[in-house]
């Protein structure tokens, strides 16, 4: 009974819009209006003109999703075993940056990385560099860095989460029992942390496969499926493709993130 | 022998460590800093310090409404959302624990979708529903994703809840509702207040899907996503910063309030 308002609003807020949403993706526009049809035509659409930048967002929030997730484990693993009493302190960043600023820290990284940015104004008074880099912002490169330092708070709290489990008695017995540190690291540690590793990676894949905001800032020519969706939603008026969009790349990061769980799961570091 | 290796291993796990630390702060740490500068953009050298951007935000005509929808929004979310969580967090929690991790996977699906489908996915529903887009519309679809966070902090708290005390007020004779107002609000009001603070952080950060569904108008991050895409001009760091210290002051508060230690 007292689940009741929440499951409520969970109907009525996600599953019946989304249902609706996947209706619409088979529906048409005609004449500026969203007309009741049946039709595979706009999945044909996303698969046929829009495959490249359908494939190239997979590959970016791959990229994405592994750096952060590695990023991740090393700070946490820092937080839990090499920082000693500044653990907490490790942690407390992370929690601090993890509920705010998602706009200002990609415009924090476009004056980063601008023409006039921070990075070039320092190449140039130390005379590393002659010329402004103008490759640093407006690449793909830009949007790596700007999502990887947007999620690396979501990724490091649930792989400490998961780390926090681990006891140190038996890190200490394997260590007096002559167990170099990379044995105990893929042995021990690793294992021990999947559950959080895995989450992780959900996480930092699944978000970045639907972002539109950092590629636009900071992307320049960049175009992921999200600014497609973006734009059908906006000014092309055609929501039934970028429904048809959004549950393509949605089905597909969801099936890529099933086979990496399972990989994960089967996986015995030796 | 062990000392010099153990020194310079300590030295080197510092070295990563404050890289890290740096590679989160410093790009949040220049939005404040050049919200203070003297010149016309957000680049260094900095010749001066100024407080001409923060008048310039505050004089903006806008402001004053965007700051205002701001506010309603992420107070009304704060409110339904501690109300609805904590009465959700309750229930699961006297479900075998099972079957409430199972409740609150499903709860928190919507956090695993990119804020752009729920934005586009929520905006088809309220247009076919015919309902008119405004704050309205942006609270109930902030509630979405804000209410897992308060059932999974709340239900953190009440897994190690000693229910002899709420047994016992029963067992007196106070009513289910008496007893809950009486002894298990009090006792857990802290993390409740915290729960809140953070579904009001969640929502005043939010910029995606308030910006596919509060149809005219703005809140603060629409009102500096105008100004972001013309430039780097100093304005939009004092708003950023503005985002910022009441999105991370209510973080560090609620942090405080419920303990939570990761």
């Amino acid at each position: 009974m007292l689940v009741a308002p929440s499951a409520g609003l969970y109907g009525v807020l996600f599953i019946a819009p989304f249902l609706y949403f996947v209706i619409i993706s088979f529906w048409d526009v005609k004449n500026y209006q969203l007309t009741p049809d049946l039709s595979g035509d706009n999945y044909v659409e996303t698969f046929d003109r829009y495959a490249g930048i359908f494939f190239f967002t997979i590959e970016m929030a791959f990229v994405i999703a592994l750096l952060t997730t590695v990023l991740g484990f090393v700070y946490a693993y820092i937080a839990r075993f090499k920082a000693g009493k500044w653990g907490t302190a490790l942690l407390l960043i992370a929690l601090v940056t993890l509920f705010g600023g998602y706009l200002m820290k990609i415009y924090a990284w476009k004056t980063i990385l601008g023409n006039e940015g921070v990075l070039n104004s320092a190449l140039l008074t130390l005379g590393i560099v002659a010329q402004p880099l103008t490759a640093l912002l407006y690449s793909p490169g830009a949007v790596v860095v700007t999502l990887v330092h947007f999620l690396l708070p979501f990724a490091i709290l649930p792989i400490y989460a998961s780390l926090r489990g681990l006891d140190d008695v038996s890190l200490e017995a394997a260590r007096d029992l002559g167990a170099p540190p990379w044995r105990i690291l893929a042995g021990i540690v690793i294992p021990q942390c999947k559950a959080g590793l895995i989450a992780a990676f959900t996480f930092c894949f699944l978000l970045p496969v639907g972002d539109y905001v950092t590629p636009l800032l900071v992307g320049g020519k960049v175009v992921m499926i999200g600014n497609m969706v973006a734009t059908q939603f906006g000014k092309s008026f055609n929501w039934p493709l970028g429904a048809a969009m959004a549950v393509s790349i949605l089905v597909c990061a969801f099936v890529i993130v099933v086979v990496m769980n399972w990989a994960m799961s089967r996986w015995r570091p030796r | 022998m062990a000392a010099p290796i153990d020194r310079t291993s300590t030295l080197f796990w510092r070295v990563i460590a404050g890289a890290f630390v740096f590679f989160l702060l410093s790009p949040l740490l220049l939005v404040v800093l050049f919200s203070f500068t003297d010149r016309g953009i957000s680049a260094f050298p900095i010749e001066g310090l100024s407080i001409q951007w923060w008048v310039a935000m505050i004089e903006h005509r806008q402001f004053a409404s965007a700051l205002t929808n701001s506010l309603i929004i992420s107070g009304a979310v704060a409110l339904i959302s501690a109300a609805v969580g904590t009465m959700a967090a309750i229930g699961l929690a006297r479900l075998p624990p099972r079957y409430a991790n199972i409740g609150i996977a499903a709860l928190c699906l919507p956090l695993m979708l990119p804020p752009l489908v729920l934005a586009v996915a929520l905006l088809s529903a309220y247009v076919a529903a015919g309902m008119k887009l405004g704050l309205l519309t942006v609270i109930l679809a902030h509630l979405l994703f804000t209410q897992p966070f308060v059932i999974l902090v709340v239900y953190a708290r009440m897994v190690t809840f000693d229910h002899a005390v709420v047994e016992s007020a029963r067992d007196l004779g106070a009513s289910p509702l008496k007893a809950f107002f009486t002894v298990t609000l009090p006792i857990i009001r802290p993390t409740v207040i915290g729960a809140a603070l953070i579904a009001a952080a969640l929502s005043l950060d939010d910029f995606i899907i308030t910006f596919f569904n509060i149809g005219g108008g703005n809140t603060l991050p629409t009102f500096v996503w105008g100004f972001i895409r013309t430039g780097l001009r100093p304005t939009v760091n004092a708003i950023g910063t503005t985002i910022l210290v009441m999105t991370v002051g209510a973080t560090i508060i609620a942090l405080w309030l419920t303990r939570y230690r990761g």
